[in-house]
Formats: C-alpha cells, sequence, structure tokens
C-alpha cells in the first residue's frame, strides 16, 4: 500500500516536473516569435507537398492497392500528426547521443526528476505546431473526403491517441540506443522516421511480407497510422483495433526500460 | 583548390567516419528509401507506362535518385548550424580563414565519406535490379559530369539552409523542410513527367531538380546531346549562383551574431 502510494507521488512529481518545463519551453518560445513563424512554416512544408505529391499521383491512377485519394491522405495526415507531436512532446530526446557525448547526462543524473522527462523538454521543435496543424487538416479533408460520419469519431480519437503516444515513445526508445552508439545523430531513429514517411504513407500491401512483418510486429510503425485508418476506411477488420492500445503500452515500457538500462551504462564523457 | 581547403575537407571526412558503427549502420539503411520507392512504382507501372517511363527505366530513373540524395545529404550541414547555433561562429570569424570557403571544404569532405557508401548501394541496385543502360556512351559520361556538379550545388543549398540557423534556435525542421523540397523538386518522390505543366515549370525555375532529374534524363536519353549539356550548363550556373547568394546573405545576418548576450 505504502509502496503504491509512493509510486503514485513519485509518477505525480514526474508529470509535475514534465508539464512546467514544457511550459517554461513554450514561454521562451513566445520571446522569439520570428523563430517561431519560420519553423512551422518548415513544419507545414512536408505536409504540403506531400498533399501535392498525393494528388499528381492520383492525377495519373485512379488507386493504389485498393486505396483511394482520400484514404491516402488520411494515412499521410495520421503519420504528421504523430511525428509532430514528438517534435511538441519530447523533441529533446533526439539531444541524447550529444549529451551522452559531452558528459551533460551528468547534472541531470543529480536533480530529483527522471533523467529522460528532463532531457525530453529541453526543446521544442516548433516545426511541430506546422505538422500537427497541417497533419489534422489533411486527415480531416481526407475524412470528408472518403465519406465518413461522426459515427467514426470515437475510433478516430483513440487511434490519434494511440498514435503519438507510440510515435513518442519509439523516437525516445531508438533514441536511447546513443547510450551503446556513440555519436551526435540518433541514426536508428532516422531511420524509423525515413521508414515511415517511405512505406507508411503507403499501402502495405504494396511491400512484401517481411516489410508487413516487420511494421507490425518487431518495430510496430503500422499500429501509429496504417492500422487504425485501414479500420476506418473498412481495410481491416474492427478487430485490429485492440492493437494500438497494446502497442502503446509496449512501445511506453520499451522505451522507459532502454532508457533506464542506457542510464546504468552511461560513463560519463572521456572514460 | 588550397591546402586549407584540403585540411578543413580531410578533417571532415575523418570525423564523419571516426564513428564507425554509426557509420556502417547509416550504410546499412540507406537503400532503404529505393527499397520502398522500387515497390511502389513497380505496382503502379505494372508492364505498362507512366510519365514515359517503363518499368525499366523507373528502375534506372530510382537507382540514380538513390545515388543522388545518398551524396546530397551526405555533407555535413549539422556541424554547420551547430557552430551557429552555438556561438562558435564568432571564433570563426577571429580566423583567417574565409568562412564560406572553409564549410565547403568541410561540407564535400563528407560527402566524399559517403562516396564508398553511395557506390557499393549503386553496384549492388544495378546488379540485382538490371535497370536500364545508359542511352549512349556520351549519356553516361555527362550522366557522370552531372552527379559530380552535385556536389558544389548541394553545399551550396545546404549552406543557404544552415544559415537560417542565425535566425532560429534549431536546425531539425529547416532540415526537414529542406529535405523535403529537394525530394519533391527533384522528381525523387514523384517524377516531373506526371506533374501538371504548372508545377514542372515551378520545379525547373528551382536548383532541386538538377539532383535526379537532370542526371536520369540525360542517362535516359530523354534529351539529346544539345540539350544534355545545356542542362549541365544550368546545373553549373546554380552552383554559381548559389554561392554568391550565400556570400550574400550571410554578410547581412553575420551582423546578428550575439554570442551569451554579448
Amino acid at each position: 500500500m505504502a509502496d503504491t502510494t509512493l509510486r503514485a507521488s513519485a509518477a505525480r512529481h514526474a508529470g509535475g516536473v514534465y508539464w512546467r518545463s514544457l511550459v517554461a519551453q513554450i514561454r521562451a518560445i513566445t520571446e522569439y516569435p520570428a523563430d517561431f513563424w519560420v519553423m512551422a512554416s518548415a513544419g507545414v512544408m512536408w505536409n504540403v507537398l506531400q498533399f501535392a505529391f498525393l494528388t499528381v499521383l492520383f492525377a495519373a491512377v485512379p488507386d493504389v492497392a485498393g486505396w483511394r485519394y482520400h484514404e491516402m491522405l488520411m494515412l499521410s495526415g495520421l503519420l504528421t500528426v504523430a511525428a509532430g507531436s514528438t517534435a511538441l512532446l519530447c523533441d529533446g530526446v533526439w539531444s541524447t547521443g550529444t549529451y551522452v557525448l559531452k558528459g551533460e547526462i551528468d547534472y541531470r543524473i543529480t536533480r530529483p526528476a527522471p533523467v529522460v522527462v528532463q532531457v525530453a523538454t529541453s526543446h521544442i521543435g516548433m516545426q511541430g505546431f506546422g505538422e500537427v496543424g497541417f497533419g489534422l487538416v489533411m486527415v480531416a479533408y481526407g475524412w470528408i473526403g472518403a465519406g465518413m460520419g461522426l459515427a467514426a469519431v470515437p475510433v478516430g480519437v483513440l487511434g490519434l491517441a494511440c498514435a503519438i503516444v507510440i510515435e513518442c515513445a519509439l523516437i525516445t526508445a531508438l533514441c536511447a540506443v546513443n547510450f551503446w552508439l556513440k555519436g551526435n545523430n540518433s541514426i536508428f531513429a532516422f531511420v524509423l522516421l525515413d521508414l515511415q514517411h517511405n512505406a507508411m504513407t503507403m499501402p502495405l500491401a504494396l511491400f512484401p511480407a517481411a516489410v508487413k512483418i516487420v511494421t507490425m510486429f518487431v518495430v510496430p510503425v503500422a499500429f501509429v497510422n496504417f492500422v487504425p485508418v485501414a479500420v476506418l476506411t473498412g481495410h481491416l477488420t474492427s478487430w485490429w483495433l485492440v492493437g494500438p492500445p497494446l502497442t502503446a503500452a509496449a512501445s511506453v515500457l520499451l522505451a522507459a526500460g532502454l532508457y533506464r538500462l542506457g542510464l546504468r551504462s552511461y560513463d560519463s564523457s572521456g572514460h | 583548390m588550397a591546402s586549407v581547403d584540403l585540411a578543413l575537407a580531410t578533417i571532415s571526412f575523418k570525423r564523419k567516419i571516426a564513428y564507425k558503427t554509426t557509420w556502417i549502420f547509416s550504410v546499412l539503411f540507406g537503400g532503404w528509401s529505393l527499397l520502398a520507392g522500387l515497390a511502389v512504382w513497380s505496382n503502379l507501372i505494372g508492364d505498362g507506362e507512366m510519365g514515359g517511363y517503363d518499368w525499366q527505366a523507373m528502375k534506372a530513373y530510382l537507382i540514380i535518385g538513390f545515388l543522388t540524395s545518398t551524396l546530397a545529404w551526405a555533407g555535413s550541414d549539422w556541424d554547420m548550424a551547430n557552430r551557429i547555433l552555438d556561438g562558435l561562429v564568432a571564433v570563426d570569424l577571429t580566423k583567417p580563414v574565409d568562412f564560406q570557403r572553409a564549410r565547403a571544404g568541410e561540407y564535400i569532405g563528407g560527402m566524399v565519406a559517403s562516396v564508398p557508401a553511395a557506390a557499393l548501394g549503386t553496384t549492388a541496385a544495378v546488379l540485382i535490379f538490371r535497370p536500364a543502360p545508359p542511352d549512349s556512351a556520351l549519356a553516361a559520361v555527362l550522366t557522370v559530369v552531372s552527379v559530380l556538379l552535385i556536389f558544389p550545388l548541394a553545399f551550396g543549398i545546404n549552406y543557404l539552409s544552415v544559415l537560417t540557423c542565425f535566425v532560429t534556435q534549431r536546425f531539425l525542421g529547416i532540415q526537414w523542410a529542406r529535405d523535403t523540397m529537394l525530394a519533391f523538386f527533384s522528381g525523387m518522390m514523384v517524377p516531373l513527367a506526371l506533374m501538371p505543366v504548372w508545377l514542372q515549370a515551378t520545379a525547373w525555375a528551382l536548383p532541386f531538380v538538377h539532383f535526379t532529374t537532370t542526371p536520369a534524363s540525360i542517362y535516359l536519353g530523354r534529351v539529346g546531346t544539345a540539350g544534355a549539356l545545356g542542362l549541365l550548363a544550368a546545373q553549373a550556373a546554380w552552383a554559381a549562383a548559389l554561392w554568391v547568394i550565400g556570400r550574400l546573405i550571410w554578410s547581412q545576418l553575420v551582423k546578428k551574431v550575439t554570442v551569451h548576450g554579448g
């Protein structure tokens, strides 16, 4: 009982630190309005060009592996919202490699808050505002164009929430690899995003079985956008809806576990 | 090229390959987008053709896109950006070396580090997927010239994107925006031939088109010898113009340098 209370208190404390750090970053942003607009516009760019890509493509073909234009817009839009959310909620994890190399984890270990929370909130990627904003526009445009009504909104909200959690957790987990694989760049996290931008904006039916297995069960990025949109549009049965919440829980456990293991093996710089 | 340029390029090259595990993984994973592109376009084209590309030609197009993008994205743009974001640019200003030239040396050095990966990946892709051969021996030679011109062109575009760090706090979003512009307007995402005329005109008015469409058009013989030479001239002109534009923008932005509030 006492143990449970202690854990709940620690979780509240971590949540409080996370929220206060994030608010501090947002207050800092308001001091640099030009920076905000440049970065938010940069975030919109990917969406606009992805929109253009799909529009150009569907001017030449009626469907791609059975998926129509508006369904594909939802696929891209949901991925963008999830990826943009990581920039807003945990952009600092991208600096894990640099902090490890420079020994800058040291003083974070000494502070009374989880290291991963401190690292995650050390930045906000302002491009995330543009990505999330335009991504939601793409999802809404695709939703209306695909003829989906309000009845499917709860499923859409569940998919969206799980997509954000899975994406943040997977990016954190892959950035934690830099505790062992020394380097400034989080190459695994970059590869994950590359995989998503190349494969997860297209129907999985286009790819060989190995890709389907990897994206479903090894690095479960399919549950970020493909599975929820496929269920919503009737390409998969509703049984698949069990997948996103389970994947979200597993991804969070993986991220927390990897970061904890990484901190155990951390030996500061120059040793 | 002065010895200082060569020295900076060598340092950048060594820095790039210093973290061997990271470098090996980037080599292994670099071909992923090529495989994804092949899967998508194989399904779309089938036995027919799109925008004048049959499956053999599209394979060549995608492999050229893989080669040029591997080179274009391999430079040390993050090192450049971090020097500005961290304020180290103030130290650079005290050095008796031209900032832009020094960064060009470092950038090209970083790109050279990616040549083995790009060559290995391209050779493997050619052997495995058997794309269409070059239209002629001359087309092959001119394609190589076009690929070589990507080195200064990539530096010009990356340098301009890095200069935005004088007015922003982070480089990641700028990098994504630049890479997306490059992927779309170069024709890597979708060939220009499939775009509406106004979008094609926009793409041809930008430097990005010379990363994929120009070398692929020359290789596949979609332009004659005169057309190929014209494209190469435009590519070289863009490299020179970006160098001058970079210098002009630098001269204005450097006035904004504030280090630790000073």
